[in-house]
């Protein structure tokens, strides 16, 4: 399994490569707004940086599904299905490289605004200057909000698992068009249907899970819930593999 | 060895194999012969379990095949299958992270022998070169079945020489080699028994040195009695 992921790894590591560079290149301008006072290098580093960690994570999700895709419809599948490992362990080598890396990725980001947060502290002022200069910023891009920062962990990584959950399903998407959906018409736009109805009822699951835990557990029920869901939708997913995949 | 029981395979209304049944036993050389459609690859990639049957099975030592048997059965197919970011280098270390079998010594001298640099790029190959590592890294394994589509390709002359000599030196009595071409008088000289797929049916199954003998003809004259016109079904 560890070698599969490895591969998995190095087949997503461009996306995430060009992610670290573009973090990077945002933090060093950040961090030379805060030591030579230039706020407006200040603000295009922050801005670019939450925009990076947001579409980041979003896109390492993305391009998971194009490389199954890509592992499911081209002859490169003949790597993953000649070697003597079956279509459990192949896909759960892709949920596990991708649920790390998503994690991973929201854990660094995370510590990033942790650490950029300090930084701000120790040069710009104290923490209330800082949460000042976040204000000031997002209001510079129009959204005036009021932070509540524990609600925002809690939320990201809720959104962390969400997302996981969402690029899970859309493996299932993946492997009905190229097996019990393959060549028929309008296999696409019925796979995509599927995955808009399963997307559908496990957010009225959620919902109904969130209601009865309330947002006093708002990190163990609904995250819970949603590894089950992960774990239901991977094991439907590599039955039919097993059962129906040919590439 | 390797059975394939009343096998069939229907992409929607096209049928690429119809009720398919024979066998592959160690120790021999098999030629699967065919015009292009015929199914010879499909049934290759069933024995492989890459494509699902839909109806019958191949057989490995009188289990369905499946993860266990590809520990054992070295395929390898015409169309080039390497991501794009392998060197040849990392060819090698992929199927030496995956197959037991798999010796990277093996592998280097056979890169070497076929003038391969490990360190290229497999989208930096043509089509020539392709075929050569394609055949380096499945003749590097020591498998029990080594199921060969197409093997000579798009190869000049000099290149199917050193090709055949490669698949040849894995030829012993405990391993059996199944070799679909559609050069056919190139295959003759290296080849024990001949398979003909017609129109996704079994059309025969030849012994070459029993059809030579007793029926004077060559597998080239088999080969044109099957697919030429008015020609025969049967030996």
């Amino acid at each position: 399994m560890l070698k599969l992921m490895k591969y998995e790894l190095r087949k997503t590591g461009f996306a995430k490569l060009v992610l670290l560079a573009v973090t990077a290149l945002s933090e060093l301008s950040y961090l030379l707004g805060v030591f030579l006072k230039k706020d407006q290098l200040m603000y295009t580093g922050l801005s670019v940086l939450i925009f990076g960690a947001s579409l980041g994570l979003f896109y390492i999700g993305i391009d998971s599904l194009l490389v199954f895709y890509r592992d499911l419809n081209t002859k490169q599948s003949y790597m993953l299905f000649l070697i003597p490992k079956n279509s459990y362990q192949i896909l759960g080598a892709k949920v596990l490289e991708n649920g790390i890396s998503i994690f991973l990725s929201g854990a660094f980001f995370a510590a990033l605004a942790a650490a950029n947060a300090t930084i701000s502290i120790l040069y710009v002022g104290g923490l209330r200057e800082f949460l000042e200069m976040v204000q000031k910023m997002l209001r510079q891009v129009h959204i005036v909000a009021t932070i509540d920062w524990g609600i925002v962990i809690a939320t990201f990584f809720l959104i962390l698992a969400v997302w996981l959950l969402a690029i899970v399903t859309g493996y299932l998407a993946i492997v009905l068009s190229a097996t019990v959906l393959a060549g028929k018409r309008f296999s696409g736009l019925a796979s995509f249907a599927v995955y808009v109805l399963l997307e559908r009822v496990m957010a009225l699951i959620l919902t109904q899970v969130y209601r009865v835990t309330g947002p006093g557990r708002l990190l163990a029920g609904p995250i819970l819930c949603i590894f089950v869901m992960v774990a239901v939708m991977y094991a439907v997913t590599g039955w039919i593999m097993e059962r129906k995949l040919s590439v | 060895m390797l059975e394939c029981r009343e096998i069939t395979k229907k992409y929607g209304r096209k049928t690429a194999v119809d009720q398919v049944s024979f066998c592959i036993e160690p120790g021999h050389i098999y030629a699967m012969l065919g015009p292009n459609g015929s199914g010879k690859t499909t049934l290759m990639k069933m024995a492989v379990s890459l494509v699902k049957p839909t109806s019958g099975a191949f057989y490995y030592k009188g289990q369905p095949v499946g993860v266990d048997s590809r520990r054992e059965i070295a395929y390898m197919s015409t169309e080039p299958y390497f991501y794009n970011w392998m060197s040849a280098e990392d060819v090698g270390r992929y199927y030496q992270d995956f197959f037991e079998d798999f010796s990277m010594e093996t592998y280097h001298a056979l890169l070497e022998r076929m003038e391969l640099d490990p360190r290229t790029k497999t989208k930096a190959f043509s089509s020539g070169m392709m075929a050569k590592l394609k055949i380096a890294v499945t003749m590097a394994r020591r498998a029990k079945v080594y199921l060969l589509d197409e093997p000579l390709n798009g190869i000049d002359l000099l290149a199917r020489d050193e090709i055949i000599r490669s698949i040849l030196e894995a030829a012993n009595r405990d391993v059996a080699l199944v070799i679909s071409s559609h050069l056919v008088d190139e295959l003759e000289k290296v080849v024990d028994t001949a398979i003909f797929i017609r129109e996704s049916r079994l059309a025969d199954v030849c012994e070459v040195e029993a059809l030579r003998i007793m029926q004077g003809k060559s597998v080239v004259d088999r080969y044109r009695e099957i697919y030429g016109h008015g020609g025969e079904q049967t030996c």
